[in-house]
C-alpha cells in the first residue's frame, strides 16, 4: 500500500516535469491578448502608470555590461515605475542557461538573441512577435526597413535589430605595403587576393588567419546567385558541387601552400593579443566590422578595413544584424519591454553609452549624433558599414533550425581539407550528403 | 647511518624538484597578473612582467558591473561552507550506515547511488531545473546547497571504503559496552576517520567554490554571484577579454582554496594507529 | 539473508535515509525524465515528442562521429587512469613521511588540481606543447623529432592524457589519508622480519590500502567518462583536430545545447551509462579477490 503511494506520487512528480518541459507550445497560443489598440488607450491615459518589473539578459564582456547597466539606469529614472532587474553573463553560460530557462518558461522578458539561436528560439514559440509595437512603442521612423526586416521569421518579428555588421578583411596597410602590395582596390578579386597571398607568402608573412568555412562559403555562394540554404530551410541552396570545389580548393591550397596558417597552427593562438596580425606576422583577418575595434585596440597601430573579394562583391556582401532584443513570449509586461527596447535603439544618449558596441545603429539619427563622441577606429567602421550599406545586397532568410549541425559538418570538412586529408570533391559529396540528411527533417 | 644521511638530502632534492614541475603554471599565473593585459600572451615565454604593474588587482577588485570582487567571495564563501558541512556530515552518517549496518534492501541502495554517479548531468539538468522551479527555489543558492545535505555519493562511497578498513572488533568492544549505534558512530568511527573527513572537506570546499553550472543556471541577480561566475565574466568569446584582471582575481580567489588546504591536510594524519588502538 | 529484526532495519534506514529522501526528492524524477526523452524528439524548446527507439538506432548506424567519440574516450580513460593512479600513488608514497616541510610540500603538489581547468593551464600546456615548446625540444634532445601536437589526432589526445595525470591531486590525497591508516605497528613487527621495502610495499602497503585503491580506480573511471572540460582547454571545445580530441561528454553537450538535440544527448548518456556500469560492476566483481577489508560484512 505504502510502496505503491510513493510510487503514484514519483509518478505524478514526473508528468510534471514532463508537463512543464512541454509548456513552450502552449504559451504560445494564449497570450495573443495584447493587442497594441489596449495598450495604446492604456499608456496613453492620465493616470500612474502600474509598476512594472522587467528582467532582461545579454551575454557580453566586462564593458558591456558596464555601459548597459549605465542605460538601465537611464531608463529608470526617466520611467520611475519600471525595476529592472538584470542577468548577464558570457557568451557560453548564456546559452546554458537560456535553454532550461525556456524548457522552465522562465525565460526574462528582454533576451538578447543573435542570429545563430534565432530561428531555434522564434521557432519554437519562444519569442513573442513584435509587429503590433512597431510604430506604436517602438519608434521605426529613422531606421530603415531592411534593418527591422532583420528580424524577421517569415512574416512575424521575433527581435529587434541593435545594430548591424558587414564582412571584410581588417588588415595592417604597413604589412600590406613590406609584402610589396601597394593597396587593395575596391573591386578586388579571388584571383588577386590569391596573387597578394602568394606575395605575402614571399615577404614571409601571412596574408590573414583563414576565412570561416560555414560564413566565408555562405557569402561566396551569394555572388555566384545561390545560398547555402534552400529558402525553405529543408536542403542546400545550390545544386553544382562544383562552386564548393572551386571554392574550397583555392582556400585549402592557400593553406597547403603556407600563405595562411595551417589549423594546428590556429589552434595554438591563445587570444587576439598573440595573433599573428598583433605580433606582426599576418596582414590581415577576415571577420565582422563589429569585431574591427576590439582588434585594433589590441594591435595599437593603424589598421584598415577592405571590402570583400569578388567578382560580383555587391551580390555577396549583406549586412547582417549583430543581435536582436527580442522579448520571450511568457512576458507579462510585453509592451513595456518594447518601450524599453524603443529606448535602447532610438534614445541618442543612451547609445552614447553603448558606442555601437551592438552593432553599426540602426538608426540613422543616433548614427550622426555618434560621429562626435566616437574614436577614430569607430568611425573608420561607421563609414565601411555605410558603405557596405549601399554596395550590398538584403540578407539571406535566417538560418533554419539544424544549421548549427550543417556548419559543424562544413567546419570539420574545411578542417580535413586544409590538413590535405580529403579532396574538395570528395568533400563536396560528402557536405551534401551530410546537410541533406540534417535538413530533411525540416520538411 | 651513512645511507641515511645521504638519503635525507637527496629526498629533499628530489621532491622539491617535482614540485617545481608542480608549480610552475602557478607561479606563471602569479607573474602574469603583474603584466599589462595586452602583453599576457606576447611574453607568455617570460616569467618576469616588464614593466610591474599592480592596475589589474585594483581593476579586478572593482570587479563587474557595480559588483565588488569582495562581494563575489562573500558569496562563494557563504555557498560553501553551507554546503561543505552539509555534505561531509550528511555523507558520514549515511557511509556509516552502509559500512557498518545490515538492513535490507542495502545492496540495492548502494548500487543506486552508484548508478547516481553515472548519470552526465547535462541530460539530467534541464528537469531538474524545472523542478526547482516548481519549488520556487530559483535566484537563491538553494538549488545549490540543500542538496548537499542529503549526502554526496563521492564523499560517501570515500568513507564507506575507510570506515571499513577499520577492525570491527573495535565496534564489538563498544557494544559490549553497551554503547548504541548512534553513538559508535559519534564515538568511535566518527573520530577514526578524521583523515577522511579532512580530505572530503578540502574536496567539497574546492568543488564548490570553483563550482560554475550551478551558480550559471540558480543565480540570476548579479549581486548573488560568486567568485567562479565573477571570474569568468571578465572573459567573453565574442567581445573584449580582460586577462589581467582575470589573472590577478584568479590568484586572489586561489587564496582561500589553498588556505583551507593547509589547514585541513594537517589532519591527514594517523589515525588509528596512534589514537585508535593504544 | 537471516531475518533481521524491525530494529536493524530502522536503525538501518536512519543512517541511510538521509540519501534515500534526497535521491526521491532530487535525482529521480529528473534521471526518469532524461529516460523518457530517451525516446522522443526533444529540442529543449517544444513538447517531447515519442519516437521509440529511433535515437539509438540513429547512433549506432548512422554516426560515426558517436563512435569516434567512444573511442577517443576509451583510449582517454584506459590509458590515463591507470597512469594517472600510479603517479598519485607514488607521489602520495613520498610525502607519506615526517617532515617539517611535509604540509608545504602536500600543497605544493596539491596545486595543478585545484587551478583545474582555468586559463592558465590551458596557456602553458598549449605552450609546452606548442611547435617550439618545451617537449618538443626534450624530444628533439632525445634525437627525435619533433611532433605536431596540435595537428595529428592521436598526438593531441596525449596532451589530454598528461594534463589529466598531472593533476593527479585528489587521488594522491585520498591515497595518503589511506596511508596514514594503516597501523604503523604493521611495518615495525615486519622491520624485525628483515623484510625489505618492495616486500613491504607488496605485503603490507599494497594489501592494506585495496579497499582506497578500489575506490580511486572506479571513481577516476567514471570521472574520466565525464571529463570534457580539458578537451575546451585545448581545442577550444571544438574537439579538434579532426575529432583526435572529442570526447564523448563533449559530443553529448553538443547535442543537447548546440544542436538541441537533447532527445539525442539523453539516449546518448543512457549508453553511456550502461557502458560505465558494466565497468563498474567488473570491478566490484573482481575486488572480491583483491581487495581486503579489515571489518567483515558489507555488501
Amino acid at each position: 500500500m505504502k510502496a505503491r503511494q510513493k510510487i503514484l506520487l514519483l509518478l505524478m512528480a514526473f508528468a510534471l516535469v514532463l508537463v512543464s518541459a512541454c509548456g513552450g507550445n502552449n504559451s504560445g497560443n494564449s497570450n495573443s491578448s495584447n493587442t497594441p489598440a489596449a495598450t495604446n488607450a492604456a499608456t496613453n491615459g492620465d493616470k500612474e502608470p502600474d509598476p512594472v518589473t522587467l528582467r532582461i539578459a545579454w551575454w557580453g564582456g566586462q564593458p558591456r555590461h558596464d555601459y548597459t547597466m549605465k542605460v538601465i539606469e537611464m531608463y529608470k529614472s526617466k520611467n520611475p515605475h519600471v525595476t529592472i532587474e538584470m542577468e548577464y553573463a558570457n557568451y557560453d553560460d548564456y546559452w546554458k542557461k537560456l535553454a532550461p530557462q525556456a524548457a522552465a518558461n522562465e525565460l526574462p522578458d528582454i533576451i538578447q538573441i543573435d542570429t545563430q539561436n534565432y530561428t531555434q528560439y522564434a521557432g519554437r514559440n519562444q519569442l513573442a512577435d513584435l509587429t503590433p509595437y512597431i510604430g506604436n512603442q517602438i519608434d521605426v521612423s529613422d531606421i530603415s526597413q531592411n534593418a527591422i526586416d532583420g528580424g524577421k521569421l517569415g512574416d512575424k518579428l521575433y527581435g529587434m535589430n541593435l545594430g548591424v555588421n558587414a564582412l571584410g578583411l581588417n588588415y595592417d596597410p604597413a604589412l600590406l605595403k613590406k609584402a610589396g602590395i601597394e593597396s587593395i582596390p575596391e573591386n578586388w578579386t579571388w584571383d588577386d587576393y590569391v596573387g597578394m597571398a602568394a606575395k605575402a607568402k614571399e615577404a614571409g608573412l601571412f596574408f590573414d588567419s583563414g576565412m570561416r568555412a560555414e560564413v566565408f562559403f555562405g557569402y561566396y555562394l551569394r555572388t555566384l546567385g545561390k545560398t547555402l540554404f534552400n529558402a525553405e530551410g529543408t536542403g542546400l541552396g545550390y545544386e553544382d558541387d562544383q562552386m564548393f570545389v572551386d571554392f574550397f580548393g583555392m582556400l585549402s591550397k592557400l593553406v597547403i601552400d603556407g600563405a595562411v596558417p595551417s589549423p594546428d597552427v590556429l589552434a595554438q593562438i591563445k587570444g587576439a593579443e598573440d595573433s599573428h596580425l598583433v605580433l606582426n606576422q599576418g596582414i590581415g583577418v577576415w571577420q565582422w566590422s563589429n569585431q574591427y575595434v576590439g582588434l585594433q585596440q589590441v594591435a595599437n597601430r593603424p589598421m584598415a578595413l577592405a571590402p570583400m573579394v569578388g567578382p560580383e562583391m555587391t551580390k555577396g556582401l549583406f549586412l547582417k544584424p549583430s543581435m536582436f532584443f527580442s522579448v520571450s513570449e511568457n512576458s507579462k509586461a510585453k509592451e513595456e519591454a518594447a518601450k524599453f527596447i524603443n529606448f535602447f535603439v532610438n534614445d541618442i544618449e543612451a547609445n552614447k553609452l553603448i558606442l555601437g558596441d551592438r552593432g553599426v545603429p540602426v538608426s540613422a539619427k543616433v548614427k550622426e549624433a555618434l560621429k562626435e563622441v566616437s574614436s577614430e577606429a569607430q568611425i573608420q567602421v561607421y563609414d565601411y558599414v555605410a558603405w557596405a550599406e549601399s554596395n550590398s545586397s538584403p540578407m539571406d532568410p535566417a538560418d533554419p533550425i539544424g544549421s548549427a549541425e550543417v556548419f559543424k559538418s562544413l567546419t570539420s570538412l574545411a578542417e580535413q581539407m586544409n590538413y590535405d586529408k580529403i579532396k574538395p570533391e570528395e568533400a563536396a559529396k560528402k557536405f551534401r550528403d551530410e546537410a541533406t540528411s540534417i535538413l530533411k527533417k525540416n520538411k | 647511518m651513512m645511507i641515511k644521511k645521504l638519503k635525507w638530502p637527496i629526498y629533499h632534492i628530489f621532491v622539491a624538484a617535482l614540485a617545481v614541475g608542480m608549480v610552475y603554471p602557478v607561479l606563471w599565473l602569479l607573474m602574469s597578473s603583474f603584466k599589462e593585459s595586452n602583453l599576457i600572451f606576447a611574453t607568455a615565454d617570460s616569467l618576469i612582467p616588464q614593466p610591474w604593474i599592480w592596475e589589474n588587482y585594483k581593476i579586478g577588485w572593482i570587479g563587474i558591473a557595480g559588483q565588488s570582487f569582495g562581494t563575489f567571495i562573500m558569496n562563494s564563501l557563504e555557498i560553501v561552507v553551507i554546503s561543505t558541512i552539509g555534505a561531509v556530515l550528511s555523507s558520514a552518517f549515511i557511509a556509516f550506515g552502509f559500512a557498518r549496518l545490515n538492513f535490507v534492501g542495502k545492496s540495492f541502495w548502494f548500487g543506486i547511488m552508484m548508478v547516481t554517479l553515472m548519470l552526465p548531468h547535462d541530460v539530467v539538468l534541464v528537469p531538474q531545473y524545472i523542478l526547482f522551479a516548481k519549488m520556487e527555489w530559483l535566484n537563491s543558492i538553494k538549488p545549490i546547497v540543500i542538496p548537499q545535505y542529503f549526502g554526496i555519493p563521492f564523499f560517501i562511497f570515500l568513507l564507506i571504503q575507510f570506515i571499513r578498513t577499520i577492525p570491527t572488533e573495535l565496534d564489538e568492544a563498544a557494544t559490549i559496552d553497551g554503547c548504541g549505534k548512534f553513538r559508535l558512530f559519534f564515538r568511535i568511527i566518527l573520530p577514526l576517520v578524521v583523515p577522511a573527513l579532512a580530505t572530503a572537506s578540502i574536496f567539497s570546499f574546492y568543488w564548490r567554490w570553483e563550482d560554475l553550472l550551478g551558480p550559471v543556471l540558480y543565480l540570476n541577480r548579479p549581486s548573488l554571484y560568486p567568485v567562479s561566475m565573477g571570474l569568468k565574466m571578465f572573459l567573453d568569446s565574442d567581445t573584449v577579454s580582460n586577462w589581467g584582471a582575470m589573472f590577478a582575481m584568479s590568484i586572489v580567489s586561489l587564496l582561500p582554496v589553498l588556505a583551507i588546504f593547509f589547514a585541513f591536510q594537517k589532519y591527514i594524519v594517523e589515525g588509528i594507529s596512534t589514537s585508535g588502538l593504544k | 539473508m537471516k531475518s533481521l529484526s524491525l530494529k536493524n532495519n530502522l536503525i538501518g534506514y536512519t543512517f541511510i535515509g538521509p540519501f534515500v529522501i534526497g535521491f526521491l526528492l532530487f535525482t529521480l524524477v529528473p534521471a526518469l525524465a532524461s529516460l523518457y526523452f530517451s525516446v522522443t524528439d526533444y529540442d529543449l524548446l517544444s513538447t517531447p515528442s515519442f519516437i521509440g527507439m529511433e535515437n539509438y538506432t540513429e547512433m549506432f548506424t548512422n554516426d560515426s562521429k558517436f563512435f569516434a567519440s567512444l573511442k577517443v574516450t576509451f583510449l582517454y580513460v584506459f590509458i590515463g587512469v591507470p597512469l594517472r593512479l600510479a603517479f598519485a600513488l607514488f607521489v602520495a608514497m613520498i610525502l607519506n613521511t615526517a617532515s617539517k616541510a611535509i604540509g608545504l610540500y602536500r600543497t605544493v603538489y596539491y596545486l595543478p588540481s585545484i587551478i583545474g581547468g582555468s586559463v592558465a593551464v590551458s596557456i602553458m600546456w598549449r605552450n609546452l606543447y606548442g611547435d617550439e615548446g618545451v617537449i618538443n625540444h626534450f624530444l628533439n634532445m632525445l634525437g627525435l623529432d619533433s611532433v605536431r601536437w596540435f595537428a595529428e589526432p592521436a598526438a593531441a589526445l596525449w596532451m589530454l592524457i598528461t594534463l589529466s595525470v598531472w593533476q593527479f591531486g585528489s587521488s594522491m590525497l585520498i591515497f595518503l589519508a589511506g596511508l596514514k591508516n594503516i597501523p604503523g605497528e604493521l611495518y615495525e613487527a615486519s622491520n624485525v622480519d628483515g623484510a625489505g621495502p618492495v616486500i613491504r610495499f607488496f605485503k603490507i602497503t599494497l594489501p592494506m590500502l585495496s579497499p582506497i585503491i578500489l575506490f580511486n580506480t572506479i571513481m577516476q573511471t567514471i570521472g574520466a567518462f565525464m571529463t570534457f572540460v580539458p578537451a575546451y582547454i585545448i581545442s577550444k571545445g571544438e574537439g579538434g583536430p579532426l575529432d583526435g580530441t572529442l570526447l564523448y561528454s563533449l559530443y553529448l553537450f553538443r547535442q543537447a545545447f548546440v544542436y538541441f538535440d537533447m532527445g539525442y544527448a539523453s539516449a546518448m548518456a543512457w549508453i553511456m551509462l550502461i557502458i560505465i556500469a558494466i565497468l563498474t560492476g567488473l570491478l566490484f566483481w573482481t575486488s572480491k579477490r583483491w581487495v581486503h577489508y579489515e571489518s567483515k560484512g558489507g555488501h
